[in-house]
């Protein structure tokens, strides 16, 4: 038993470092697409609350002052580069143009395949997510800082990101009736983007709509993990950790079901 | 042993396209309403392969060759009909079934293309559970017998293509598949890298008895690989039987080649049941002389006409292949 444990482990650990060979090869491409304009939105987003606090010649709104407001969106970026870098955007295109035949013949399931490889990148992100959490430490965006609400924050983002792949995952095989799974894709990042608290901290949002949205995973994918990073977080983190495993187990159930249904469309074009 | 590891019967695949009308209005058109067509890639396919069997399924592009590869390694489901490879329902795709299969597409790559071979052949031990000591030996053993000991650690992408298919041949076979599916493993190659490649296989083949499906526009594949031909035009069997068999089926002429060394009488009646195609300035001839008369029709050329050269076609299964693609009406009606 424990022999078929390790043989099963080993293909985990060989596709993982496969795959982190294969991200690193790509490291520019990374740091452009996923990096770059996760920084210039920072910047954008840093201008314009500066503005704004000028402007309503105020020194705290909704609880924020112009420096938490600022520590707030620097984590918002921080949590994004760890839960959302890895989009599985290739999983559409596999499918439709027939590339994902050869893991259909492997003695290992394709989910599984998939799945490592986000392991792979998650842990490459955590390493540039270490690097930048210091620099914006000594650059003072990050005040409120302490080791225990890093590690903890790290931990539950890390799991934010699986709930992303999961998301990302099923999407991604929807290919198997959709041509293009992009627009798809986009509008609900952009929509989960809004409702999480990415753009704007949920205390800016009106009551009912914020108790509305505690139903959904939304706030569990941006705003929790901020609060929690920043100290600051009110409700109990196991709670928020059940929700988050609940979404996932419902999306791997939804997957597998796509998965099953799907594949016996799957032709395989152009092998 | 003599066990029969492929199996089909009835098998049948149809696909079901839509047709999208060119330019933005079509392309909306059609995400509202879509005119669907069923178009049948595989009708009705039935047949058997033996442990050890070279079987080359031949066929023009288009043909249904490789979607009945697909259905036999289990990447599509069929849409009916039944068929077991080594005794497993393809389509299910039990792990057991994958680890006794592989399949060789000559025009994808299944090695990742930014790491060295060997790092993917390590990778692809630890899926087929391939034990260490076992896996040495098959590294080395394959290899060697591809001559490409000194390639395993260069990165895939800066292979050549024949280094490269030699690489997609040795991922394969490291697991020691019982059946090898091979699509089109020589297409894009050099002559000599064919011949490597060919050689590989018969020996690799000898050697351990893999029952191998193949493949393959290249008739010099064929005729140095397959024992037995399945034909396939328009998703249907049309021939199933030795090569041997397959090469008399235009019935038994020889075609050769005549070359003169000075322009010769093309209204002398030796030609004329010969069906002669002579080349512009009348030194060469390509007659068509039955087996029968071959002897004697030869020897009385040679005796008559300034023979410079003389040779009979050396892959007559290429010439049947042309002919039948040309008018299949030959192999008479298909069965209903």
């Amino acid at each position: 038993m424990s022999n078929v444990l390790q043989r099963e482990l080993s293909k985990w650990t060989q596709t993982v470092q496969i795959s982190s060979a294969n991200f690193l090869a790509y490291k520019g491409d990374v740091l452009l697409q996923v990096i770059g304009p996760a920084v210039v939105f920072f910047l954008i987003k840093y201008q314009l609350w500066s503005s704004i606090y000028d402007f309503a010649d105020a020194e705290v709104i909704k609880g924020y002052t112009i420096q938490s407001m600022i520590e707030y969106q620097a984590w918002v970026m921080l949590v994004g580069f760890i839960s959302q870098s890895y989009n599985s955007r290739h999983l559409a295109e596999d499918i439709r143009l027939g590339r994902i035949s050869s893991y259909l013949l492997y003695p290992f399931e394709f989910w599984h395949f998939h799945t490592a490889r986000f392991i792979a990148f998650q842990l490459i992100q955590l390493s540039i997510v270490a690097v930048s959490v210091v620099a914006l430490y000594i650059s003072g965006f990050l005040p409120s800082l302490t080791l225990s609400h890093f590690v903890i924050g790290a931990l539950y983002t890390s799991l934010i990101g699986l709930l992303w792949f999961s998301i990302h995952f099923a999407l991604g095989i929807l290919a198997f009736w959709l041509d293009e799974t992009w627009m798809l894709r986009v509008t609900f990042i952009i929509i989960a983007n809004f409702f999480s608290g990415a753009v704007l901290p949920l205390e800016l949002f009106p009551d009912a709509l914020r108790s509305l949205l505690y139903l959904l995973p939304f706030p569990y994918m941006t705003y929790v993990p901020v609060k929690i990073f920043m100290g600051v977080y009110e409700g109990s983190v196991l709670y928020a950790i059940s929700v988050v495993l609940l979404w996932i187990t419902i999306l791997s159930v939804l997957s597998r079901l796509i998965w099953a249904r799907g594949i016996r469309l799957y032709t395989a074009a152009g092998m | 042993m003599n066990d029969t590891v492929i199996r089909c019967q009835g098998l049948t695949k149809n696909f079901r396209n839509y047709l999208q009308p060119p330019g933005v209005v079509g392309s909306l058109k059609s995400f509202f309403k879509r005119e669907y067509r069923t178009v049948p890639a595989v009708t009705e396919f039935s047949f058997d392969a033996p442990r050890g069997q070279i079987l080359g399924l031949l066929g023009p592009n288009g043909a249904g060759k490789t979607t009945l590869m697909k259905m036999l390694t289990g990447i599509i489901a069929p849409s009916s009909g039944e068929v077991r490879v080594l005794g497993y329902e393809p389509f299910r795709r039990p792990r057991d079934f994958r680890k006794r299969i592989a399949l060789v597409m000559g025009q994808k790559s299944q090695l990742w293309w930014d790491i060295p071979a060997l790092e993917s052949f390590l990778l692809l031990r630890s899926y087929y559970e391939i034990p260490p000591q076992e896996f040495k030996i098959r590294l080395e053993e394959v290899s060697s017998l591809l001559g490409i000991e000194h390639l395993l650690q260069v990165h895939v992408r800066k292979l050549s293509l024949g280094e490269r298919m030699k690489m997609e041949l040795m991922a394969c076979l490291l697991h020691n598949p019982e059946v090898l599916f091979l699509d089109e493993p020589t297409i894009g190659l050099d002559l000599v890298s064919q011949r490597n490649i060919r050689d590989f296989l018969l020996e690799y083949q000898r050697k351990h008895n893999t029952t191998i499906i193949l493949t393959s526009h290249y008739m010099a594949d064929v005729q140095a690989l397959c024992s037995r031909i399945v034909l396939i035009l328009g998703g249907r069997k049309r021939f199933d039987g030795p090569l041997l068999e397959f090469e008399k089926i235009l019935g038994g002429e020889k075609f050769v080649n005549f070359s003169f060394s000075e322009p010769v009488v093309t209204s002398d009646s030796i030609w004329s049941n010969l069906a002669p195609e002579w080349n512009n300035d009348k030194t060469q001839v390509e007659l068509r002389i039955s087996d029968h008369d071959f002897r004697a029709t030869a020897k009385e050329i040679l005796e008559r006409f300034p023979v410079t050269d003389m040779n009979t076609e050396k892959l007559p299964i290429e010439r049947v292949m042309e002919t039948l693609l040309r008018k299949p009406e030959l192999l008479g009606a298909v069965d209903e």
